[in-house]
């Protein structure tokens, strides 16, 4: 149905270089008579066009401003796309230092009876919304808007950030016919490009020169004469010109860890900043750079060499014990116990290593820092590893704002192990999912760094092992025992211990679909490093057919996967399983007298290309009945678009086989 | 259609009484029964209602909960909704450890403000002060006190003291008022919660003590009847300025229409013309209003925007008709100036919307009642109920959302509680028909249709508007007891004239018929499955009740494989319970074609507790017999 997104992405998206000013206001009949977007056909709206203009003033008295012009025109096809005539504007405000809206023109265009209507946006239309103390919502929506409208908007942002410039996208849920992006970057200051995305994003560079206008009073000593001199200043403005055409909506899948890293945009990082007459200062620009800035920020490396707020609890806790992995162990259980996780983000420290310590409450780089010094206070090799966490995507340049988080790394001969803190139930090396994000930089003592994987390397086990006796009315009864390794032990450790256990069991009864539950066990919940062990016995009913002399059953019952999760025919963007895993169920199965073993499913086996993943199913015949033995396994946390065929394929051939029955007959 | 015009309601909550409460902020103290089901433990809640006049009132609440687990942090409720026209004078909040020992102070200015404006939600000047605390232990245990002052007498704070999963230790609510005025009050399940009263002159209280922890639980009658819940109404009070004086729901719609309504009906005449010109000639009243409704509904789209007498007065219809928007009130209020114009009388109607029936009570009026608008036309006594905050909704169907529920009309007269349109087992049809045939393989080409009336329509109208895409993916889904099924064609139509919706789908899928040895079993019900079986419940405590009834009715062909020969198939089956019914037949046309026939029918009503093992008996049977298979053999 969609064949080759991506080959119609690139061929769709051309890069013109001249670009012809489209002027506000101008919307022609044709315009208003599309009922559906051309390449589209399915879109609720598109964007026909959008201008961002960014240039930087000088305004004496103020300083430097960032002004950011928006002109965008939607067509609106459909009810659903409704919701796209609101818009909000987001603005920063701190101590009256206040981003501004300006210039703000709206209207709404209409074919009505062959005429074009147009509708103004009013005050009415217009609402402030204070967020909290430093965020404001300026919010607008259209008048008159109908199937087949065209909004169109402009405004201009006026911002003493000026060292912030936002990123810039070129891609919404909606189609763009037609965007451009102009950046005018004072010779002040230099800007570095960075840009994520499918499309290949050009620009064009030019240059024009600007002036900046200085007066000056002064007042004579007589006291009644004032004098106004005028001073200019030239200076040049770098332009970069953006311009696509036909730039697809974005779409999400599922199992996608965050659908922001395929978003075509471009963002202006502040690399350097040369005011006439004064030495210049360098900003972040390379990756080294980032990581340096960060290691010696108060709130990073400043916290990271505090120590004598905990030495005391580390030698008490550590006296007499010489092994470094059990000193290690310790020191992370001892630092989960004490302190908890606000829930908050962030690379930088918030309240700081002491107070959180004091307090028993801190964000990640609180928690982790301090693990990491008392690491290193009782003689492990420990560094701290900055990170992005999912939810904050991948930042594909270097920039302060590429990290969120901070996790500890024990180096040892050969091996490197992490640790988090704020992961109450995690073992090393087994992170939480929020963490899991590529890769990281692990900083040393003496500020070097290397890259290093977040991707967990050991699979997740959960294997059961499971005696059923079947009844010759088709009910079940048996026992079974799981264990949960590594990433399916943090899981079930998370929802069981925050569970009300009753609570629990009747959900899992209802999860499984009209089961009951006895004798429920679960071993190993605080022994973290140990697989969790859950098991219980049960009984359910009519998990076979009683047809005539003969039964039939699915040999792996309840346990059997009964849907293909990969119901889409095609895939554009990686499948992202977080970790490896494997998944194991071994079967005994008691039948019921007076029955015989007519016919079995065969045993089967598939593989996955690059062995990615394996399937095997094995079904024998024993004294008491039958014997299955079910293993599926996924190797990688990342499986790329290319191999989505043959992974739908892989779970299409094992449903297929759990679905297939055993024959008995009556002796 | 989702929409709130009450948002603005919630100003609830708050104050203290400075007494020494020590024993309750420890754990060590609590009656472990008290912990079943529990998530938190209320110790003591002390709400006190005080009206000084009738635009001066005052909220004050001393509120002490012992957080057992991480689920439990909302329910210490250390949040203040306010507005405009709310004070809040004092709140505070003091953490103790489990043995009592207080361990932080949280005061007001360490609340987070923020703006309440929900997503969707255009413009509202509701905020909310909340409390930020991460804690360090469970269990611990936190005392919120708050005092809030508001002008506002028209919205008296109700007493619900049972939330699910809290226990309850001690909760009591005082209300004080002028003598000079008079409460009206709705008392639910009190005796059957052991709710203690007190009342005196000018002085009303009520004490629940020693409640365990609740659950909630599928199928059962909603919140409100099934737990201890008083509401409260004064006779007059002060609304954003504007003053009342309401014993009964006639006063109360007088007030409305006077106050909030009157003069707000009227259009340009531009757009008069219009409306006189598209009746022209049309002579019957319900002919007339829907074409006045489908020129509303072509002109308009829904915006929330909560403004004007506490967020209950409409936008005025001239203003409507100039931008094209509003929400349920704006835009309900200009279908009825439209249909004025059309010479069709309609009434302005307050509603409690949601799948969930929820009515308002005939002998107790409040303003707190209902959440949404929507229109009525008396029709003769041939009720008409429009939803007028959809683009999409047929003329007449009102669905799921507003159904069989009492609601007040509004006329100039007074206010009347009528009853909204009962959709009935007959009306809410689903007609699954067509054929499919399977290959030696066992694979299935499918080719079926269905068709939706009454609320069964609901559930599927709003397809039509979906893409390719999702249309794909939601169709794998429902027909999940297939697997591998590619969707070979999709042909959706809404016949809107008799409330009508059509789902046309070819499909075609690998491996329905499991083949073993040289046998093939497959299920005849390949279309339409039952497979939800009720959550089971270890010890069920609330009645049953099913809200409303369906019809699900199914005819196929099938076309057997060639080379294969029927070994063995299901009997047919009639089963019938007070819930509904079920049956099935499958006869034989001719050595290749089968014809399959199902019925199930599910009856609303009301059942006591007992009765839901023998509902889950009859569900369990119904999933056993749609999921029978017929064995075929080779020739």
């Amino acid at each position: 149905m969609r064949k080759s997104i991506l080959y119609i992405l690139t061929f769709l998206c051309t890069i013109t270089i001249y670009a012809q000013d489209v002027e506000f206001g101008d919307i022609s009949k044709e315009m208003l008579q599309q009922e559906k977007h051309l390449n589209d056909p399915e879109a609720s709206a598109a964007v026909l066009y959008e201008k961002t203009y960014i240039t930087t003033r000088y305004i004496q008295g103020q300083g430097f401003q960032l002004e950011t012009n928006i002109h965008r025109r939607i067509k609106i096809y459909t009810k659903e796309g409704f919701e796209k005539a609101n818009h909000s504007i987001l603005l920063y405000k701190d101590r009256g230092e206040n981003e501004r809206v300006s210039g703000l023109k709206a209207f709404t265009y209409n074919l009505e009876n062959g005429k074009i209507e147009k509708a103004k946006l009013r005050k009415e239309g217009i609402f402030t919304e204070n967020r909290s103390e430093n965020w404001e919502l300026e919010k607008l929506t259209m008048p008159n808007v109908k199937e087949g409208s065209i909004v169109e908007y402009k405004y201009k942002v006026v911002s003493p950030y000026w060292q912030n410039v936002n990123e810039i996208y070129f891609q919404y849920d909606i189609p763009v016919d037609h965007i451009e992006v102009v950046f005018e970057a004072h010779n002040y200051f230099t800007y570095k490009k960075h840009y994520k995305g499918y499309f290949r994003l050009e620009p064009k560079e030019e240059i024009r020169s600007g002036k900046i206008r200085l007066t000056s009073k002064s007042k004579s000593w007589a006291g009644n004469r004032t004098s106004v001199s005028e001073d200019e200043i030239d200076f040049d403005y770098k332009i970069s010109r953006f311009e696509l055409k036909n730039v697809p909506a974005l779409k999400d899948e599922n199992f996608v860890s965050n659908i922001e890293n395929y978003r075509s945009a471009v963002k202006f990082e502040l690399a350097q900043v040369q005011m006439p007459n004064d030495i210049p200062q360098y900003l972040t620009k390379t990756w080294d750079d980032v990581v340096k800035t960060i290691y010696r920020s108060e709130y990073f490396g400043g916290q990271l060499a505090k120590t004598s707020y905990f030495e005391n609890d580390v030698d008490e806790l550590t006296a007499g014990v010489s092994d470094d992995m059990k000193k290690a162990a310790m020191i992370y259980n001892f630092i989960r116990d004490k302190v908890k996780w606000n829930g908050n983000y962030g690379k930088y420290t918030d309240v700081g290593v002491r107070k959180a310590y004091k307090e028993n409450t801190g964000n990640v780089a609180e928690m982790n820092l301090i693990l990491t010094a008392m690491l290193r206070h009782a003689g492990l090799n420990a560094n701290p590893v900055i990170l992005s966490s999912r939810n904050h995507g991948i930042k594909m340049f270097p920039t302060l704002d590429g990290f969120n988080y901070v996790i500890a790394a024990i180096e040892v001969e050969n091996a490197v192990i992490l640790l988090d803190a704020t992961n109450y139930y995690g073992e090393p090396n087994v992170l939480p999912m929020r963490a899991l994000n590529w890769s990281g930089k692990l900083i040393r003592k003496d500020g070097s760094w290397s890259d290093i994987s977040l991707m967990p390397r050991t699979a997740a086990m959960r294997v059961t092992s499971i005696n059923v006796t079947l009844n010759e009315n088709g009910d079940i009864e048996g026992k079974q025992r799981t264990q949960f390794t590594s990433h399916n032990a943090l899981g079930f450790r998370e929802v069981y211990a925050k569970a009300d256990k009753e609570d629990y069991l009747e959900k899992l009864e209802n999860n499984i679909g009209d089961i009951e539950i006895d004798e429920h066990d679960v071993k190993n919940l605080k022994k973290i490093g140990k697989p969790v062990l859950e098991s219980y016995a049960f009984t359910k009913e009519s998990q076979a057919e009683v047809i005539g002399d003969k039964i039939y059953f699915s040999p792996l019952f309840f346990l059997a996967t009964s849907e293909n999760i990969f119901k889409a025919e095609e895939r554009v963007y990686p499948i992202d399983f977080g970790y490896p895993w494997k998944r194991k169920i071994m079967m005994n199965i008691k039948l019921p007298e007076g029955y015989e073993v007519e016919s079995l499913p065969e045993a089967t086996a598939v593989r996955l290309p690059e062995n990615l993943g394996l399937y095997t199913f094995n079904i024998s015949k024993t004294p008491m009945g039958i014997s299955v033995v079910m293993s599926k396994e996924i190797n990688s946390s990342i499986i790329t678009p290319d191999k989505y065929s043959a992974l739908r394929e892989f779970y299409k051939v094992l449903v297929e086989k759990e679905q297939e029955k055993v024959v008995l007959k009556k002796i | 259609m989702r929409i709130k015009f009450l948002a603005i309601i919630a100003i609830i909550l708050i104050q203290t009484t400075g007494r020494a409460q020590e024993n309750l902020t420890s754990f060590l103290t609590l009656p472990t029964q008290l912990t079943d089901n529990a998530n938190a433990v209320v110790r003591l809640d002390e709400t006190l209602v005080n009206v000084k006049a009738i635009d001066d009132m005052e909220i004050s609440q001393k509120r002490i909960v012992t957080v057992l687990n991480e689920n439990g942090i909302n329910k210490i409720g250390a949040v203040v909704w306010y507005d405009s026209h709310v004070r809040v004078k004092d709140i505070e909040v003091k953490i103790y450890d489990k043995n009592g020992k207080q361990i932080k102070k949280i005061k007001e200015r360490d609340f987070e403000d923020v703006s309440a404006v929900e997503g969707g939600t255009m413009y509202s000047d509701s905020r909310v002060k909340y409390m930020d605390y991460t804690p360090t232990e469970y269990p611990f245990t936190a005392e919120f006190t708050s005092l809030v002052q508001t002008p506002n007498t028209a919205n008296l704070p109700s007493f619900h003291p049972l939330s699910y999963f809290v226990g309850v230790e001690k909760s009591t609510y005082k209300i004080q008022y002028p003598t000079s005025f008079t409460l009206h009050k709705k008392e639910r399940n009190l005796k059957e919660f052991g709710v203690v009263k007190e009342e005196k002159e000018g002085v009303l209280s009520y004490t629940i003590q020693n409640m365990a922890g609740i659950k909630p639980e599928a199928l059962s009658p909603s919140e409100a009847d099934i737990k201890p819940r008083i509401v409260f109404a004064l006779n007059k009070f002060n609304y954003d300025g504007v003053t009342g004086e309401v014993n009964n729901w006639n006063d109360f719609g007088k007030w409305m229409y006077h106050n909030l309504l009157d003069g707000r009906a009227t259009v340009d005449d531009e757009t008069k013309a219009k409306i006189e010109n598209l009746v022209a000639g049309v002579t019957s009243n319900r002919e007339k209003a829907k074409i006045v409704y489908e020129f509303m509904q072509n002109k308009t789209r829904y915006i929330s925007v909560q403004v004007g007498i506490g967020g209950f007065q409409p936008i005025p219809a001239e203003e409507v008709n100039k931008v094209g928007y509003g929400d349920c009130k704006g835009l309900t209020n200009y279908t009825m100036a439209l249909l004025k114009i059309a010479g069709v009388e309609s009434y302005y109607t307050h509603v409690q919307a949601g799948s969930e029936i929820v009515g308002f009570y005939d002998d107790f009026a409040s303003l707190a009642q209902g959440n949404h608008v929507i229109l009525n036309i008396p029709n003769k006594g041939d009720d008409i109920w429009l939803e007028c905050t959809s683009q999409k909704v047929p003329f007449g169907h009102i669905g799921d959302f507003t159904d069989n529920r009492n609601v007040l009309v509004i006329t100039p007269e007074g206010g009347k509680i009528k009853r909204t349109k009962k959709y009935s087992l007959e009306e809410n049809l689903q007609e699954t028909t067509g054929s499919y045939a399977l290959n030696v393989n066992g694979n299935i080409t499918a080719n079926t249709v269905i068709k939706t009336k009454g609320i069964q329509y609901d559930n599927r109208y709003y397809l039509e508007d979906w893409s390719e895409t999702e249309k794909d993916k939601r169709y794998k889904r429902y027909f999940k007891t297939v697997n591998n099924v590619n969707i070979d064609e999709i042909i959706l139509e809404n016949d809107k004239e008799t409330i009508t919706f059509y789902e046309k789908i070819k499909f075609n899928a690998d491996s329905y018929g499991v083949i073993t040895g040289n046998r093939m079993l497959f299920a005849p019900n390949a279309f339409n499955r039952y497979t939800n079986i009720p959550d089971r419940y270890r010890s069920r405590r609330f009645p049953l009740e099913i809200q409303r009834s369906f019809f699900d009715k199914d005819q196929y062909e099938i076309k057997l494989p060639i080379g294969y020969t029927i070994e063995a198939i299901p009997e047919n089956v009639t089963y019938e319970t007070k819930y509904g019914s079920y049956s099935y037949t499958i006869t034989k046309k001719d050595e290749q074609t089968l014809q399959y026939q199902r019925t199930l029918k599910i009856k609303e009503g009301l059942h006591p507790k007992e009765d839901y093992k023998e509902y889950r008996k009859f569900i369990k049977k119904i999933v056993k017999f749609d999921a029978a298979k017929i064995v075929l053999v080779k020739k």
